[in-house]
């Protein structure tokens, strides 16, 4: 779904911005949501990190009510509001950045649903993307935002009120996920860490070293060994671990992918000609 | 109520039908300039030919996962055969198609995945200025600008497209497979991976609300060792990215592929030092 926003409401316009004076060019990371919408995260007024979509569908930043409340943001009597900071991951500081604060069905139904695959906290629209010059390159991992100096004339208002129905798709849609026993959880847990490094030959995946006193090496890992199949049995559990075999690499990252710490590798591999199984605990680290 | 779960889990996927991937891009890469118009919404307004058909007026919207088109446009640009099988819908009314050939000031697409739909916004816009804009047909999103390297420049009121690799995929055959994923799915915490072997673990106690977290331990002979850092470091920023839990590091981590150097940022004895980490693979 689109986040094509307008502001339907009389707008109070900020004092025009004094003159910036930035870096030539910022490097910006993103990431790129599971629904396709270009992440940053920024700080606002010290708090955070907030998830932040990049929307030329809205004409300012949004947050909802919620959000203002936390970060402590004083609103004007038409709901809008100026950050007394407004930092961008990157380390870009927007002066004088100024939101509309209003709930927006599309993020309380994706966050209902927990289709991004992260919480999103609000949108950045016109008002700020304007004053920079922004390129959206997907085999890169960062956005370059090079300042311009342009002061974006204000935003005007359209008649009408509302989404036309469409906002009655959030609650609709934080229904079919209670239908569908889904309930989302943004938490991210590391994986665990076994300590050795890796040699991708043309002939399967080889130990090329072992990181001293680490897991993979206090079980008795070696350079030199060759990986056959792994398996990873959780934390407490009983139960034998399913096997993949290692023909390639990312064999080898699929089958650690959702490994945690306390959770044991059984790793088989070919030690000469021998075939030997070792049992490494994953440990926290990287 | 498990019943019901399924059904609806069905029903989602039976509406939501595959589509051909986008064939890949042909290598021109050569940056070309397309002039908008910016609403007094300031909305960037495009102007589209489709199947050679038009132009039409269609907003460029960032925040769009997918491409959208006014049945008035689907209908009258010839896009309605390419409609996919209707049924139930997420949304309502809508149809699933493929744009035959999408083209924004000589820059050309094919294949894009798009949505025919009236959208209450769009409309509301499209009344707001049809006097001295016209109508507005629909919306460009990612299926579309994914594919360039994308600059906007709001002072010049231009789009730069730059062809790349990146294939930006189906948004609704995402969405369906994720909607179902989830449904199945344990409600644990995603868990991240670093792409490559640092050699470091990292602490931070709850209640520890200062900005970073700290190295723990180097391992020797790793690449942290290599790159200086040292227990006690407190990371603050690795990539360019904020290093403010656990998770954040991982995630940053994540991002940074073996081989390649990443700039770490460290407080240490109360002074920022810089360093370099390159990860290797490992795990």
């Amino acid at each position: 779904m689109s986040f094509l926003l307008s502001v339907t409401a009389a707008i109070a316009l900020a004092a025009a911005d004094p003159p910036i004076k930035p870096a030539d060019r910022y490097e910006i990371p993103y990431r790129l949501t599971d629904t396709k919408h270009v992440l940053v995260r920024t700080k606002l007024n010290g708090k955070g990190p907030y998830n932040f979509i990049l929307d030329t569908g809205a004409p300012a930043v949004f947050v909802p009510k919620k959000l203002a409340k936390e970060i402590g943001l004083k609103l004007d009597s038409k709901g809008w509001g100026e950050f007394e900071s407004f930092e961008i991951e990157g380390g870009l500081k927007v002066e004088k950045a100024t939101t509309r604060v209003e709930d927006l069905f599309q993020l309380e139904g994706m966050n209902g649903l927990g289709l991004a695959g992260v919480e999103l906290h609000g949108v950045i629209g016109y008002n700020v993307l304007a004053k920079f010059r922004i390129t959206y390159d997907f085999t890169a991992d960062k956005l370059a935002w090079i300042p311009l100096e342009f002061d974006p004339p204000p935003v005007r208002a359209i008649g009408g009120g509302g989404q036309g129905g469409l906002e009655l798709l959030g609650p609709m849609m934080k229904i079919l996920a209670g239908f569908m026993g889904i309930k989302p959880n943004f938490d991210a847990k590391p994986r665990g860490f076994l300590g050795f490094e890796t040699d991708e030959r043309k002939d399967g995946v080889f130990v090329k070293a072992v990181l001293a006193d680490g897991p993979a090496a206090k079980a008795g890992l070696k350079p030199g060994d060759k990986l056959t199949a792994v398996g990873v049995a959780p934390s407490g559990s009983k139960k034998k671990p399913s096997m993949l075999d290692i023909d390639r690499p990312r064999d080898l990252a699929k089958a650690f992918a959702e490994a945690k710490a306390g959770d044991e590798a059984k790793i088989e591999i070919l030690r000469g000609d021998k075939a030997e199984t070792v049992l490494v605990p994953f440990g926290k680290g990287l | 109520m498990r019943t019901a779960t399924l059904a609806l889990a069905a029903f989602v996927l039976s509406s939501v039908p595959a589509l051909a991937q986008a064939p890949p891009q042909k290598a021109e890469a050569k940056a070309v300039a397309v002039p908008f118009t910016l609403l007094p919404s300031r909305h960037m307004l495009l102007e589209v030919k489709i199947n050679d058909k038009g132009p039409y007026k269609l907003i460029f919207d960032t925040g769009a996962p997918m491409n959208l088109l006014t049945p008035r446009l689907a209908k009258s640009s010839g896009m309605m055969k390419n409609a996919k099988s209707g049924g139930f819908s997420l949304f309502g009314g809508m149809n699933q198609i493929d744009i035959d050939k999408l083209e924004v000031g000589g820059v050309v697409a094919e294949k894009l995945p798009s949505v025919v739909m009236d959208h209450p916004t769009v409309k509301a816009i499209s009344d707001a200025f049809e006097e001295d804009f016209g109508i507005i047909d629909g919306i460009v999103g990612f299926p579309f600008f994914g594919r360039y390297a994308t600059t906007v420049d709001y002072q010049k009121k231009e789009l730069t497209l730059k062809p790349t690799d990146y294939k930006p995929g189906d948004y609704m055959q995402d969405l369906t497979k994720n909607l179902l994923a989830s449904g199945d799915r344990k409600n644990d915490p995603k868990v991240i991976g670093s792409a490559g072997l640092w050699g470091v673990t990292f602490e931070k106690e709850t209640g520890d609300a200062e900005a970073g977290v700290t190295v723990k331990e180097v391992f020797a002979k790793s690449p942290a060792e290599a790159a200086g850092l040292k227990a006690g470091d407190r990371i603050v920023l690795i990539d360019g990215r904020w290093a403010d839990t656990i998770a954040d590091a991982y995630i940053a981590a994540s991002l940074v592929k073996p081989g390649r150097e990443a700039a770490i940022e460290v407080k240490r004895d109360g002074k920022i030092v810089k360093v370099k980490l390159t990860p290797v693979k490992g795990y």
